[in-house]
């Protein structure tokens, strides 16, 4: 009997042909996910349950020998740590990400037109969110020296040499680091919404215009209504990203003074690598887990409508 | 009120120049066409009357008001884009209505003027549905009335039915005519459609790489063009133009057209017209006016195009073509026609310049 | 549109300023950059924008040659680590396309993976930090820790949605007229797509493979968990440069932080076009 693969390739159903290198082309991307998401899942479900950390000498599969059932989870609803670091994040969040879209907005619209020295213009605003975070992190790290350019600056408006020691004082540290995020994520946010304001079809800003509406008025009847779903876009994926904190503002201040700047991020890599309670950060984890997904469910519900 | 007068305009883009100085005067009231091929300069005119585009010389004038820095939201036109430019993510209500909400008059006057004015088009039944996926001639007729509600004294539509089905056009060709005829605006329209000039246009304004080329009623530009151009653009086939040498014969003054033989003697007052010191000339005549004649120009037939209504022949000789159109569906023989051209219609045209040549 | 003169001068003045504080940090960076060791800790009057003295000590320290200036050498050059970059972007970039390409041309042709586009959205949903114990055990169980392919291998992982999404934009894009074509003439599914696809690809490809290479080299905090000495790359090497002894190498880690951040500065402006593609997974294109 003849078995598909003796048929030469010409005769097989193309149907068959296509759907079976179909497979074998995602298969590769398949296996890393499963790769990431399976093991790790596995693994942080079993020690979450476990007061578990490498500091115990034993290899983690022996982590039952730990078993304190769901005692992380309680705990961490009443870590007062933990809590004050997502309320950190948020106040980042909250405060940076705004700014962002109004200055990034504020410039799409300067850019809209065509003007002598755009191109290069462009090309120096965007430039920020290309650098290295690590390395913006430490940037302004040497900006915000007491002794450093922000001061100096500021000492021109001031009758005394201003020499605040910002990321010594636990109250303007986080402003310091809103303010590194503002500098480098600006430029996305400019990026996205300039694409969007482009978008918008010009013959239609014409007509309004001949109708005689203001700029102010094309802007609300026309321009914005035609943008909700870019500026969506834009601050969600500017809003997760930022939660995510950690590479610029840790070089900067490390967390501190303190945890003044201890954002969840920060909070998680603290006591991963100090701490140790691994146990209790894969009960973190999961609960991050869970409350993401069940946001990003709601989210696609919303859109789908 | 609402004449337009346009001085010596000019329009450069670089070292482009879309439009040579321009003289034209539109009446009020009266329906004017822009009519020439593509990137003759009949947008770019449009563009600068409604104020979307600014000269870079010259004048454009309503009634006797200098518009010269009147941003375009001031100067009391509506305009049809060629793609209706309609709202799209707002309803047909909101669409019509935009004009008047962004002046800020009262709400009930607004109801009521979208309402009659959603009446007069036929869309009253779609006045609260979303534009998105209506058909190309509703949406033609929303932008329409979106500017007419407005009341302007001066229209402007640029080839509104070009993306309209054929077979609505001629009802969008009355609807329009009457809308104007109603509503006593001056309205220029730009087409590159002479059909649609001819039959809705009180005049023509015919357009060419940025020149005028010729002003005037629709039979005017159809019975005296002002030169080969216009002969050439106007009418369906459009005007035969075969070069020749002038020629003395016994019957009086004739054109040899070389390969394609030996034209009728010319009427007597062209022929006193033409001579003046040429030797060569272009000699025009329209397909239509054409009747068999043994006695005229016998050429081989290349192609019958039979259309019904009427056939479309396809004469001539070594590279010279020549149409004739006939009504109906005549007998012809098989290889060779004798026709000449109907002794009113002949026209001549400067070999050089292309200018039409003048009777005495 | 033509706009007011006081609109006009108005944007000028906003870009402008909108470019000076653009370029400040930068600036200053490259000014400590070459700054001698004796202007580091200027302040004040002394503060200065261009070097009095300007010396490329800072970079050669990086590389071994201990200045003048400064007393201590270091234990090691820059050189590893900024082989380590190399190789781990690089190859981590290799991964990612690979598996990202062969994927999306997958999915957008044939159907086959339709759980991948979610799934590779939700891998950039989560901090990193939180996933990261599990990784650290994996690697370590596969003796993945401080190698640079260790960290080739979880960037290919980590970037593979990027990768994904912007070249399923792409191929979605593509007309398949020319692949049929081809087809009809009897070449085979996979000659297709290597002979015909990808030569096509070439451009979206290079845009798509730097983008990643970008993203792969600018990581912090995975080197951070995952490298301990022998192949830490740059970022987590400059962190590492100030000790309780050498107190804080300004100059040295501004020079550093040059050499990090030209090449994706460079190769992102190259892709200029593609970045709204890229940045928001396909969703938008420029």
């Amino acid at each position: 009997m003849t078995t598909d693969a003796d048929r030469p390739a010409a005769t097989r159903a193309p149907a068959d042909e296509g759907a079976r290198l179909g497979f074998r082309l995602t298969l590769p991307a398949q296996v890393l996910v499963l790769f990431i998401s399976a093991f790790p899942l596995l693994m942080q479900l079993y020690i979450s349950l476990t007061d578990w950390s490498p500091l115990t000498g034993s290899p983690w599969p022996r982590a039952w020998e730990y078993w304190n059932g769901f005692a992380n989870y309680l705990d961490l609803v009443s870590d007062g740590r933990l809590w004050r670091s997502i309320w950190r994040t948020l106040l980042v969040v909250a405060v940076a990400v705004p700014i962002e879209f109004l200055l990034g907005l504020g410039l799409a619209m300067l850019f809209v037109d065509d003007f002598p020295g755009k191109r290069v213009a462009y090309s120096i605003l965007i430039a920020p969110m290309m650098v290295v975070p690590a390395v913006a992190g430490y940037m302004f790290f040497m900006l915000f020296q007491s002794g450093g350019p922000v001061n100096g600056l500021l000492s021109l408006f001031t009758a005394e040499p201003v020499a605040l020691a910002w990321l010594s004082n636990p109250s303007t540290a986080l402003v310091a680091v809103i303010v590194a995020d503002i500098w480098q994520w600006t430029p996305l946010m400019f990026l996205i919404l300039l694409a969007g304001l482009v978008g918008v079809p010009q013959d239609q800003l014409r007509a309004a215009a001949l109708l005689g509406a203001s700029p102010a008025q094309r802007l609300v009847t026309i321009v914005i209504p035609r943008m909700k779903t870019i500026m969506l876009i834009a601050l969600a994926l500017r809003v997760i990203e930022c939660i995510k904190i950690f590479d610029t503002l840790f070089i900067m201040t490390g967390g501190g003074p303190g945890d003044a700047t201890q954002t969840l991020s920060v909070y998680i890599y603290d006591i991963t690598t100090q701490d140790l309670i691994w146990g209790y950060v894969a009960a973190i984890a999961l609960a991050i887990l869970v409350v993401l997904s069940a946001g990003a469910v709601w989210a696609m519900r919303r859109m789908a409508r | 009120m609402s004449a337009i007068r346009l001085e010596n305009l000019v329009k450069r883009f670089g070292s482009f120049t879309a439009l040579k100085p321009t003289n034209l005067a539109i009446g009020d009231g009266e329906f004017m066409a822009l009519l020439g091929p593509s990137g003759c300069g009949k947008s770019t005119t449009m563009n600068m009357i409604a104020g979307m585009e600014e000269p870079s010389e010259g004048r454009i004038l309503f009634g006797e008001r200098d518009m010269a820095g009147v941003p375009m939201g001031r100067r009391g036109v509506g305009f049809v884009f060629q793609n209706y430019a309609i709202f799209t993510h707002m309803s047909v209500r909101r669409n019509l209505d935009y004009g008047l909400r962004m002046s800020g008059r009262p709400a009930a006057e607004v109801r009521r003027r979208t309402e009659a004015m959603a009446d007069l088009l036929g869309l009253g039944d779609l006045l609260d549905r979303p534009t998105a996926g209506l058909s190309v001639n509703i949406l033609q007729r929303i932008a329409i009335g979106r500017s007419a509600i407005m009341e302007p004294a001066i229209f402007l539509l640029d080839e509104p039915l070009s993306n309209v089905d054929a077979a609505f056009r001629a009802v969008m060709r009355t609807e329009l005519k009457s809308l104007q005829r109603q509503f006593r605006q001056t309205m220029v329209y730009v087409t590159h459609d002479q059909l649609e000039a001819m039959t809705m246009a009180d005049r023509i304004a015919v357009m060419d790489h940025g020149v005028l080329q010729q002003v005037g009623t629709p039979l005017e530009v159809y019975n005296a063009p002002a030169n080969t151009f216009v002969a050439r653009f106007i009418g369906s086939p459009g005007m035969n133009l075969c070069a020749g040498r002038l020629a003395q014969t016994d019957r009086g003054l004739a054109v040899d057209l070389g390969a394609l033989g030996l034209t009728p003697p010319l009427p007597p007052a062209l022929a006193a017209a033409a001579r003046n010191g040429r030797s060569e000339v272009i000699y025009g005549f329209r397909p239509e006016a054409v009747h068999p004649d043994p006695a005229g120009l016998r050429l081989p037939l290349i192609v019958a195009e039979r259309i019904g209504a009427r056939t479309i022949l396809h004469l001539g000789r070594g590279g010279d073509t020549v149409r004739a159109v006939f009504q109906g569906n005549p007998d012809l023989p098989a290889d060779e026609i004798a026709l000449a051209p109907d002794p009113a219609a002949v026209r001549l045209f400067d070999a050089a310049t292309g200018a039409a040549i003048a009777e005495a | 549109m033509r706009r007011s003169l006081a609109f006009e001068c108005f944007r000028y003045v906003a870009i402008l300023v909108a470019l000076v504080i653009t370029l400040v940090p930068i600036l200053w960076m490259v000014s400590m950059a070459f700054k001698p060791f004796s202007e580091w800790q200027a302040t004040g009057d002394a503060l200065t924008w261009i070097p009095r003295d300007p010396t490329l000590d800072n970079f050669r320290f990086l590389f071994g040659q201990s200045g003048s200036d400064l007393i201590v050498a270091l234990d090691r050059t820059a050189g590893k680590p900024i082989l380590a970059s190399l190789l781990s972007a690089s190859i981590g970039t290799l991964i990612a396309m690979s598996a990202g390409t062969a994927a999306a041309y997958g999915l957008s042709r044939y159907g086959s993976g339709a759980n991948l586009p979610l799934a590779l959205i939700q891998l950039r949903l989560f901090p990193p930090m939180a996933v990261m114990i599990p990784v650290m055990i994996m690697w370590a169980f596969l003796g993945l820790m401080d190698t640079w392919w260790g960290l080739a291998l979880i960037y290919g992982i980590v970037t593979l949605p990027f990768a994904f999404w912007l070249m399923k934009t792409f191929f979605d894009d593509m007309p398949k007229e020319i692949e049929e074509a081809a087809l009809v003439e009897g070449c085979s599914r996979w000659r297709v797509l290597t002979r015909v696809t990808l030569p096509m690809m070439a451009a979206p490809l290079a845009a798509a493979s730097l983008f990643v290479f970008i993203l792969n080299w600018s990581d912090y905090l995975v080197a951070l968990l995952l490298t301990t000495r022998d192949w830490v790359t740059i970022p987590v090497y400059m962190a590492s440069l100030s000790s309780s002894m050498t107190g804080q190498l300004y100059g040295a880690k501004a020079a550093l932080g040059l050499i990090a951040a030209v090449p994706p500065v460079v190769l992102g402006l190259m892709i200029q076009r593609h970045l709204v593609r890229g940045l928001t997974f396909g969703a938008l294109k420029q």
